[in-house]
């Protein structure tokens, strides 16, 4: 058998059913592996070795049985408030049982730390955070994609097989693409949400697992969504693309490996590749951010804002200030926009099973400078990525990020999006591209997930 | 007028119409910000919806009733 760490989250829950791995082994393990290789990274902010040990001499034979995984500082645990990757994030976290953790703990598993985020889940980068930045296991100098970021490298460096984080503007897609993983942004709604600090207000925030492959992706799904989540078949897909300025702009190799990634899932599925428009799509990235952004703002009075913590990033303060100047007719367009998006997305759900694109535009870029080289000239890494990302949030479609490439040692990925309740589908979809591409990508691991010395 | 032009009054005007203070570095931010977000949102504002009502309360969970 492989070492334990690096077997994937189901064969993980496997070899504990089967009495093959102790799951308090594997605990001490994982924990040691974290002390071992977080350093270089910062994907795990805080681990809670006994919290941990109590929740797996507690947990119940379930589907992750013993199985370690990690939780995006988003959420709420029973020992620990949420901190959203700020010194000071506007709502009062406390404590207390979060879907998220709820659905995990149900599910038999053992959340062995908290993953870092970028600061406010305001970018898609990860490399701000009152933790400091979290590194990319591909390469430490670039960002892991934000702004689930520690979710992400944590589970690209085997740290843990699996992490759940959370997509309001792509958040759980970009890191996925960044770092090389499957990630799920499920169907909104659909996904444990209780607990969250928005869960009242936020029309576009969800839960979602982050995991080497789709098939992992399949099995924390299925905890989060408190239902199996079934495969099936993918025969005879449509799959829909749209060629138009702002959708070609993307750097070359990521469109000739997006491009070459469709046709074989194409011909993995027997399927059709189909020409759709979207006209609503730049406005819609807009309106994402408009929505989002007004969401928050709830907790927001001027006083409030006059007594930011001063730990919180120049960046952050400034921000969250000019949220306060984003007029309110805009936000009322953007719902209407909203409205427009979701019915062309109907009608073009009639003639397609699921559209594909770049999830980003762009492999990860350095942490220092988050910018980006397109066809149409240089870019912040956050103006490109919110334009592939922001549509499924705005309309509450899902969409799953999967590794089809790779260019200066960076993973490229490929989008996939498909109409309400069919989360089950883009899995499929998913595999189908492993079994097309002969799971090349999936199995990919950076250097830093091939061994320490002490490990040897 | 330029987006970056408007805002070195527009953000200390609407600033202190809400008793909010900013200092260099937080007025730099906002200023990168709106040079970002303003134009797009004058194009959105030039957007005819009138034809498409907002869904009341809509269910994102589903597809819009058709």
């Amino acid at each position: 058998m492989s070492e334990p760490l690096d077997l994937s989250l189901r064969d993980q829950a496997a070899a504990i059913a089967a009495g093959d791995v102790d799951a308090g082994e594997l605990l001490e393990a994982t924990l040691a592996r974290i002390e071992a290789r977080n350093s270089t990274i910062n994907a795990i902010v805080e681990t809670f070795p006994e919290r941990s040990r109590e929740m797996l001499a507690a947990a119940p034979t379930g589907p992750l049985h013993g199985v370690p995984v990690v939780i995006k500082d988003e959420w709420p645990l029973p020992w620990r408030a949420q901190r959203f990757g700020a010194a000071d994030m506007l709502a009062s976290p406390e404590p207390g049982e979060s879907g998220p953790y709820r659905a995990l703990r149900d599910a038999g598993a053992v959340v062995v730390g908290v993953g870092n985020m970028h600061e406010l889940g305001a970018s898609s980068t990860g490399n701000v955070s009152v933790y400091g930045p979290a590194g990319n296991p591909w390469n430490p100098e670039r960002c892991p994609g934000g702004s689930s970021s520690g979710p992400a490298a944590s589970v690209a460096a085997r740290l843990v097989a699996g992490a759940v984080g959370a997509d309001g503007v792509g958040s759980i897609r970009y890191p996925a693409a960044y770092c090389g993983l499957t990630g799920l942004k499920p169907t909104f709604g659909r996904s444990a949400m209780e607990g969250h600090h928005m869960a009242d207000v936020s029309t576009t925030i969800v839960s979602g697992p982050l995991c080497a492959d789709a098939a992992d992706a399949r099995l924390l799904g299925s905890a989060l969504f408190g239902e199996k989540l079934r495969a099936g078949d993918v025969s005879g897909l449509r799959i829909g693309v749209i060629r138009d300025e702002v959708s070609e702009d993307v750097a070359p190799a990521v469109r000739e490996a997006c491009e070459a990634a469709i046709e074989e899932l194409r011909q993995e599925a027997g399927g059709e590749v189909r020409e759709i428009e979207l006209p609503e799509l730049p406005a819609a990235t807009l309106a994402t951010v408009l929505i989002a952004n007004s969401e928050s703002l709830g907790g927001i009075t001027p006083e409030r804002l006059n007594n930011l913590d001063p730990e919180l990033s120049p960046l952050g303060r400034g921000l969250l200030k000019y949220r306060l100047l984003l007029p309110a007719v805009a936000t009322v367009k953007s719902h209407q926009l909203r409205t427009i998006a979701r019915r062309t997305l109907a009608s073009v759900f009639a003639d397609v099973d699921v559209i594909a694109w770049p999830t980003v535009p762009a492999v990860a870029p350095p942490l220092a400078v988050p910018m980006v080289e397109l066809p149409s000239g240089t870019l912040t890494a956050d103006a490109a990525n919110v334009r592939g990302g922001a549509l499924a949030n705005l309309t509450g479609i899902p969409a799953v990020s999967v590794p089809v490439g790779s260019s200066e040692g960076l993973p490229i990925a490929l989008q996939l999006q498909a109409a309400w309740g069919r989360d089950e589908l883009l899995l499929d979809a998913a595999e189908a591209l492993e079994r097309a591409n002969g799971r090349r990508w999936v199995e990919a691991v950076p250097p830093l997930a091939q061994g320490e010395p002490s490990e040897a | 007028m330029e987006a970056s032009n408007q805002a070195g009054e527009f953000i200390p005007a609407a600033l202190a119409a809400y008793g909010v203070e900013a200092d260099e570095i937080e007025l730099a931010v906002m200023q990168a910000a709106h040079e970002t977000f303003w134009p797009p949102i004058l194009e959105l504002l030039e957007l005819d919806t009138s034809a498409a009502a907002s869904e009341h309360d809509p269910d994102l969970s589903q597809a819009p009733p058709s």
